[in-house]
């Protein structure tokens, strides 16, 4: 959330940098902004950090400005390509806290190799929109809790958002299930309103893990999307998360770039 | 185009997607420039896509370059 991409132009300059806002800072030379500096705090209460500007002293004077004015723990982004960015902000304090992985998934069950996964005995995939309320609420809570307990929402994509007040009602047509019975025992999140749909959130309960649900899961949604006319999705998986990447490049996900989060503590 | 307190806005089409968060945009004279992704599309995890129609904030200091500030739906 943030840029520093060096163009020529004046080295010497007198900068000085206002908060012009709670969480927005202007770097200004003659009365002209010349970077800006925003900080965002993020559904699960983490305060992340941007700063765009065109030269490295304006970007070092900005972010100076926003730390020592900013609570810790604060985190930015960066695409892992981008030395210059991520160099800069290391020179500020900032450390890798995690990596996340973008994939881009192709739906053709012939591309993916999925065409004939499907549910282990016994379990049934109930489609987008057809999920019971009540049920899906309670596996979310279930699922919540597990990731609360066990790997923290600091681990997961920063897409997957912690959410104190659970599923809402708009939210229900993203949702495909695994139903065990009348028990629900898997989910994915498919968020369509993008251009190209993106899986926000693929989770299986603990106790019924290493049953392929996951995969059946991925195919029923993918194969949908392919139906639909949808050529690919897309996914972040934190690097750390050694299934969820073999699951996607399992169905011939490409990995397309990564994102680092740096935290300052 | 219009003019910010940041630099001249113009109207460009991603044509394609360059590693480190980088794209090709054609504006709207035909004119190819290097733009990079601004704080705000990244925190809002917008992806940019070739064909994309997007506001580039142009470098004040360097026309062939530029900042992706907005992606039109």
């Amino acid at each position: 959330m943030n840029t520093l991409h060096s163009a020529s132009g004046p080295v010497d300059r007198t900068v000085v940098v206002t908060r012009v806002a709670e969480h927005q800072w202007h770097a200004l030379e003659d009365d002209q902004v010349v970077g800006r500096g925003e900080a965002v705090r993020r559904p699960d209460g983490r305060l992340f950090v941007g700063v765009d500007s065109w030269h490295e002293p304006v970007f070092r004077k900005l972010a100076a400005a926003m730390l020592a004015e900013l609570p810790r723990p604060l985190f930015t982004v960066v695409d892992e390509g981008d030395d210059d960015l991520t160099a800069a902000w290391l020179v500020a304090g900032f450390s890798i806290g995690r990596r996340e992985r973008g994939y881009v998934l192709p739906t053709d069950p012939r591309v993916s190799g999925l065409a004939s996964v499907g549910p282990p005995s016994g379990v049934r995939i109930v489609p987008a929109g057809a999920a019971d309320t009540d049920a899906l609420r309670a596996l979310d809570s279930v699922i919540r809790a597990e990731i609360a307990a066990t790997v923290g929402w600091q681990t997961m994509p920063v897409e997957v958002l912690h959410r104190p007040h659970g599923i809402l009602a708009e939210d229900l047509p993203k949702f495909v299930v695994a139903a065990q019975g009348t028990e629900y025992v898997g989910l994915v999140r498919l968020v369509t309103a993008t251009r190209q749909p993106r899986i926000g959130l693929l989770a299986v309960r603990a106790d019924h893990r290493r049953r392929g649900i996951a995969r059946a899961l991925l195919a029923h949604v993918l194969g949908d999307l392919h139906v639909r006319g949808t050529a690919a999705a897309w996914a972040e998986i934190n690097e750390a998360n050694t299934a969820a990447a073999a699951l996607v490049e399992g169905a011939a996900a490409r990995h397309t770039s990564t994102n680092l989060e740096l935290v300052h503590q | 185009m219009s003019k910010t307190n940041g630099g001249i806005e113009v109207e460009g089409t991603v044509i394609e997607c360059l590693r480190s968060a980088n794209f090709t945009v054609e504006l709207g004279n035909g004119h190819k420039i290097l733009a990079h992704i601004s704080g705000k599309i990244r925190k809002n995890h917008i992806k940019i896509l070739p064909y994309d129609r997007v506001l580039v904030e142009m470098s004040p200091y360097d026309l062939s370059r530029g900042r992706i500030v907005f992606r039109y739906r």
